[in-house]
């Protein structure tokens, strides 16, 4: 039953991948429009990989819908996934979710509030996001972490980092 | 070019460059042993090290990490089953076997010198044959450089894993992300729509980073909390000293081993993986035992690691040569040329000799003192292991960030490794091999650029690819390569990723 879910999802994302191709390539014809007599012009050769791009993964499409179809109809009607199979996979979307939002998070708020404070946040909160809940290691690691950065690369190798703005800026000083 | 030799040998012995040949040694060797670090993931992580470098000792540090991170993927092989690079596959058949029944310091002192055997035989055939090929290749136009950037795309989409639709599939994707960008001939905006972040084109440093270190740590972090990232149940290497009898009697497994080693090395698209499993192949067929094969063979696992090894100078051949890099690795070390302003090919050689005699001499002293650095190695990483998962993930992050934001000062370039994270994510799940899609990116650009310029001094006319001859056979074996594995893939390679 699994990996029927997983075909379902495999077909999804090649829907979007498709899509992607087929939304890149309508691009690559407008530039081709643009080209002097006689030339190449710039869109031949994305038109050339983007159509080829599209043609294999239609075939690819084809080829895991067909397997799809194969597999629902072995699997048992009754058959469903299991409660902890469900609550792993919740907790892996969680996880991966979160790991993507902190990294995004930590991007974002870098240029306002400096590399040293966004450092020693994000090193706390991803390993908080990764379930360890050892305090040792919640009170040192990110320090140390953020330490030996700081010193090998703004200090030692220099590393314009951004230092962040108003009281921010001052606090970034104080250390680089 | 005696005297390059000379000026190389000079400048490696200067005190910055044998730190940083041997803190690169350390590193590739400790990286390579850490499951979920590959040897292009050691080489990325090492690049924000080098902004401050000069090139020669920047090039000192990241060869030592290439060729010490091949050496460290076999560390876990041997003393846990687990393949450190996917490279180190038939080490665990042998040396885990070994391990098993209490050799396992036996097992290590066999891979270290046989790593080392082929390592420096490779880098021998690099130095003789690199100006050759480059001599050759300064004949090449337009069209030849097309023949030969598609042989190496079509190798690659070939040999990408389980799936080659899906490995066509991605290298197409990469071959389109290097057209992205302002276009060099015309100066005409593609796919840019109207943002400045991607007007310069994707630095491939970065998409890299995002692709191959990124989106591992997103895959990682999706497992079960673990505490340590392994644990050690080894004693030391002073156990079991090996017999010089051992390497007098499989003294021709290891020649044939380090031929092939570079010889698939030194083929864009093929790499470490490859050549260690033809060369074990070719072990088993020609071992007296063949029948110790599977349960702890020495001649097997002497094949299998002084090929793998003596891949690196052989793709080292490719890139340095010709500027087409060979494998994800190369691919990322020709990025860091490019930080540096230099574009490895056959000009290079005339232009900046004090490089690649250079680079020649570090990978020579690399691996002769890899020989040493593994047994402190080995050591390191065991420590190493003992560190928190969490952090040691946290850390890598981190570095990952450092590498792309180092590279222009610019928050953007973050935003861009994020992206690539999520798209390297998702295109591990649904099992599109990266590797395909690294190597499209990297050559895409060089594709299409000699491909206008052929057919520019065509006057338009296709015939110009097929009718100079060297253009003809490249793009036959082109046609060859990319056909043959939809035909017959290799068994033992269907389940391994590049």
């Amino acid at each position: 039953m699994e990996e029927v879910f997983m075909k379902r999802d495999e077909i999804i994302a090649n829907v979007v991948i498709i899509s992607f191709f087929i939304f890149m390539l309508m691009n690559a014809l407008k530039l081709h429009e643009i080209r002097r007599f006689g030339e190449m012009g710039s869109g031949f050769w994305p038109i050339l990989t983007l159509s080829t791009a599209t043609l294999l993964s239609i075939i690819l499409l084809v080829s895991t819908l067909i397997k799809y179809l194969k597999e629902k109809k072995k699997a048992s009607v009754e058959a469903t996934i299991s409660k902890e199979v469900l609550f792993d996979l919740k907790n892996r979307r969680k996880k991966f979710v979160l790991s993507v939002l902190l990294l995004l998070i930590y991007i974002m708020i870098m240029p306002w509030i400096g590399f040293v404070l966004s450092t020693l946040i994000y090193v706390l909160a991803f390993i908080l996001a990764l379930e360890e809940r050892r305090k040792y290691v919640l009170i040192i690691s990110p320090i140390l972490v953020t330490a030996l950065i700081v010193t090998i690369f703004a200090k030692f190798i220099v590393i314009p980092f951004p230092r962040g703005v108003g009281i921010f800026a001052a606090f970034s000083r104080l250390i680089y | 070019m005696l005297e390059h030799y000379i000026t190389a040998f000079s400048t490696i012995f200067l005190l910055q460059n044998i730190l940083a040949m041997l803190m690169g040694g350390l590193w590739g060797i400790i990286a390579g042993a850490l499951p979920g670090i590959s040897a292009s993931m050691a080489v990325v992580l090492s690049i924000p090290f080098t902004f401050a470098m000069s090139p020669i000792t920047s090039f000192t540090m990241l060869v030592s990490v290439y060729c010490g991170s091949i050496t460290g993927g076999s560390i876990t092989a041997v003393l846990f089953g687990i393949p450190g690079e996917p490279s180190a596959v038939c080490t665990v058949i042998e040396g885990y076997s070994l391990a098993k029944q209490g050799h396992a310091a036996h097992a290590l002192w066999v891979f270290i010198l046989a790593s080392a055997i082929g390592g420096i035989f490779s880098v021998f055939v690099m130095m003789a044959a690199t100006p050759l090929i480059a001599n050759f290749a300064m004949r090449f136009g337009p069209p030849e450089y097309f023949a030969l950037t598609l042989l190496g795309l079509s190798v690659v989409s070939g040999l990408s894993g389980g799936s080659v639709l899906k490995g066509l599939i991605s290298c197409l994707f990469g071959i389109f992300l290097a057209s992205i960008g302002t276009d060099g001939i015309t100066g005409v905006e593609r796919f840019t729509f109207g943002t400045t972040i991607l007007l310069g084109g994707i630095s491939f440093v970065t998409a890299m980073v995002g692709l191959l270190a990124v989106s591992e740590i997103f895959i990682e972090a999706e497992q079960p909390f673990q505490e340590y990232k392994g644990s050690a149940r080894y004693r030391g290497l002073k156990e079991e000293m090996p017999r010089l009898s051992e390497y007098k009697e499989n003294w021709l497994t290891l020649t044939k081993s380090s031929i092939i080693g570079t010889i698939v090395g030194a083929l864009p698209g093929a790499g470490a993986t490859i050549a260690s499993f033809l060369a074990y192949g070719e072990a088993a067929r020609s071992s007296k035992h063949p029948e110790r094969f599977g349960n702890g063979a020495i001649d097997g696992l002497m094949a299998t690691e002084s090929a793998n090894n003596a891949s690196t100078g052989g793709s080292m051949t490719t890139l340095l040569a010709l500027g087409i890099p060979g494998s994800n690795t190369t691919a990322m070390l020709l990025g860091a040329f490019m930080i540096h302003g230099l574009q490895p090919g056959p000009l290079l050689l005339n232009q900046r000799p004090d490089i690649i005699y250079g680079i020649f001499v570090a990978m020579l002293l690399t691996n002769i003192f890899l020989v040493a650095l593994s047994v402190v190695g080995v050591r390191m990483f065991l420590q190493l292991n003992r560190l928190p998962y969490s952090v040691f993930s946290a850390s890598i992050m981190i570095l990952c960030a450092i590498g792309a934001f180092g590279l222009n000062n610019s928050i953007d370039d973050l935003y861009v490794m994020f992206g690539f994270g999520l798209i390297g994510y998702y295109m591990r799940k649904y099992g599109f091999p990266i590797a395909p899609a690294v190597l499209g990116l990297v050559l895409g650009k060089l594709a299409e650029l000699s491909l206008r310029r052929s057919l520019l001094l065509s006057l338009g006319n296709p015939l110009i690819l097929v009718t100079r001859p060297l253009s003809a056979i490249m793009l036959f074996f082109a046609a060859v390569s990319l056909i043959y594995p939809l035909i017959k893939q290799p068994k033992a390679l269907k389940d391994v990723e590049m």
